[in-house]
């Protein structure tokens, strides 16, 4: 059937991404931070399989690298729209009443503003900065500096930003079906035998709602990837040298002329993974909806 | 009917009033002092000019005094000074609003025209070639970077043919020209623009039209018309279509906030001066007012077309206006 193929397809192709961005230490030919001038710009060959840019780094190399950090966004991203959107949206489902108001107008709230400009707005304010001060703590601050030795804050930011943006419609999708799912017999059943809300909640309700989180999950996590290159190619997201498609697209804008490898290998790169999350996305709501 | 829009109504304005506080929160929560953008270009101003510049902006009062001025001050539309250029925000924004505005005016009747017969096209046939094939172009342009096309666009029609100017709203030679060679020039300026805003949108509204199509067929008074014997064409169009474009009004109502947004990735690489590019460039000089300014009149402008939306829904669906269920 239709649905099987398209979350069939969606499922290999990312199988294959997370390969490749996994074994990417082995599987690229070069050094992705490696500057090599004289070999700035060349085209692609069979020593540098996807050209060069214009620093003479390899560009497949720098793929690689990038689709690691792209997904590490784009799935912590998710990740933590998904927490704190179904706690949102199982507290405002289950509660009602005046916590329900008060949560949704908070959601509508944020969805009224445009989420490029809550995003640009959020990102000028040198949230790095912010968090790297934090290091500075007195009892906290030695974990935090170990923290951002591994990771830089400027992904911390980003996956955190991109994450609180995309919550909102999580939180609807999570409330609605807490509100259908509440007046069912096992719940009241549940309740009957005693069952604290927390449990209710948690074995109950939100096992339950996973079907339409799921396919928001993996939809958001191909717009998180999108986001997250728009934000790189605009010199706000993940900084030059580390690597990401974004970022090597904005380098490569300037020698659009003359090195096409540069633009069309990182775009199609995107283009790849997203279509891949929106397939499987499609796929497992065409699944859900068919029981 | 009016009793339902004037709720709806008062239900904005405690929305107002929150976007209002968190581009107010955002601003102050910047590391360091608004100020410090005018004063970090000077490293020899001294401590009383700091606190000068600091009563004069009146940031030594408690927080809340603050947002309460700055409220004040919004309501009369006054949104204060860039600290760019010191000029008055209001002017700022009035220039380029109609930029802005004219370009996702355009992008949205576009999204229209092809959409909504791309749905229903391929909800006559579901399961269709047709319907097989718009479904994998669909796929692709929800998948694809706008910034992406856009580049795309620019090195093909702009560079390799020659076809499309590539940047700004004229060409340099725009004022020796005709009115009507002046409109042209301005319009071929805004194709390459339009049509990048356009494409990604166009994707996600044509499968929303047609899942909307494929329920609306699916109703036993479709039925009814066709074994009534009418003409396909006034089943498909003055039956089905009629309502088949209902749902579609929702769905254009919350695209609304990604057209305004979309429109600053499109005017940053097309270099056109409207207000998606004000915001950008505002953001990298870290020019806090306009950064407020703006993102209060992006979500008042998204609430207002949302409100819109709502008007022509309860105008379009006489069961809203009436309180039944759909």
């Amino acid at each position: 059937m239709r649905s099987n193929r398209l979350a069939l397809a969606g499922g290999i192709l990312l199988a294959l991404l997370a390969l490749a961005a996994i074994a990417a230490p082995w599987l690229a030919p070069h050094d992705p931070l490696q500057v090599n001038l004289p070999a700035a710009l060349l085209p692609p060959s069979a020593l540098f399989p996807l050209g060069t840019d214009q620093l003479g780094r390899d560009v497949l190399s720098r793929l690689l690298y990038g689709a690691r950090i792209s997904l590490t966004i784009g799935f912590i991203a998710v990740g933590i729209a998904v927490l704190v959107g179904s706690a949102v949206g199982a507290a405002a489902g289950f509660y009602g009443g005046w916590v329900d108001a008060v949560l949704m107008r908070l959601v509508d709230t944020l969805l009224s503003i445009p989420t490029i400009f809550l995003l640009l707005a959020v990102i000028a304010m040198d949230p790095g900065e912010r968090l790297t001060a934090l290091g500075a703590l007195p009892v906290a601050g030695p974990m935090f500096r170990t923290i951002f030795a591994a990771v830089d804050p400027q992904i911390v930011v980003l996956m955190a930003v991109i994450g609180l943006m995309s919550w909102m419609g999580v939180a609807r999708l999570v409330r609605a079906e807490i509100l259908s799912l509440k007046e069912r017999e096992f719940v009241l059943a549940a309740r009957v035998l005693g069952a604290s809300p927390w449990r209710l909640i948690t074995t109950h309700l939100l096992p339950n709602a996973a079907g339409p989180v799921l396919v928001s999950a993996a939809l958001g996590v191909g717009g998180a990837i999108l986001t997250e290159s728009v934000l790189s190619y605009l010199g706000l997201g993940v900084q030059p040298p580390t690597p990401s498609w974004g970022n090597i697209l904005n380098e490569g804008r300037v020698a659009l002329g003359v090195a096409w490898w540069l633009t069309i290998a990182p775009g199609v790169c995107i283009l790849v993974t997203v279509l891949a999350f929106n397939l499987l996305g499609e796929g497992i709501r065409e699944r859900i909806y068919r029981q | 009917m009016t009793s339902y829009l004037l709720r709806r109504f008062l239900a904005l304005i405690p929305v107002l009033l929150w976007i209002t506080v968190i581009s107010f929160g955002i601003i102050h929560l910047a590391p360091g002092k608004p100020t410090d953008a005018a004063m970090s270009f000077n490293p020899k101003v001294s401590l009383e000019a700091r606190q000068r510049m600091e009563k004069l902006y009146g940031l030594d009062r408690p927080l809340h005094e603050q947002y309460l001025k700055w409220l004040g001050r919004l309501i009369r539309l006054d949104f204060g000074r860039s600290f760019l250029d010191d000029r008055p925000i209001g002017d700022k924004i009035a220039e380029r609003l109609p930029v802005t505005l004219s370009i996702n005016v355009a992008s949205f009747l576009l999204i229209l025209g092809l959409a909504v017969p791309l749905g229903v096209a391929a909800a006559v046939r579901p399961g269709g070639r047709f319907d097989r094939f718009t479904t994998v172009l669909v796929f692709l342009g929800y998948s694809t970077p706008s910034f992406w096309i856009a580049l795309l666009g620019m090195a093909l029609f702009g560079v390799t043919l020659r076809w499309l100017p590539v940047s700004g709203l004229h060409s340099l030679d725009a004022d020796a020209m005709g009115w009507l060679s002046r409109w042209w020039d301005t319009a071929r300026h805004l194709v390459l623009p339009v049509g990048v805003a356009a494409f990604v949108s166009l994707a996600g509204l044509s499968r929303y039209m047609r899942a909307s199509m494929v329920d609306v067929l699916r109703q036993d008074y479709i039925r009814t018309a066709r074994a009534k014997g009418l003409p396909e064409r006034r089943v498909l169009f003055h039956h089905g279509l009629r309502n088949g474009l209902l749902p579609l009004i929702t769905i254009l109502g919350l695209a609304l906030p990604d057209l305004i947004g979309g429109s600053v990735i499109a005017e940053t690489i097309f270099s056109i001066p409207g207000m998606g590019r004000l915001f950008y460039e505002a953001v990298m000089s870290r020019d806090y007012p306009v950064v407020m300014a703006l993102v209060t009149v992006g979500a008042v402008l998204t609430m207002l077309g949302n409100f819109l939306a709502d008007v022509a829904y309860a105008y379009a669906d006489p069961r809203i206006r009436v309180g039944r269920p759909t």
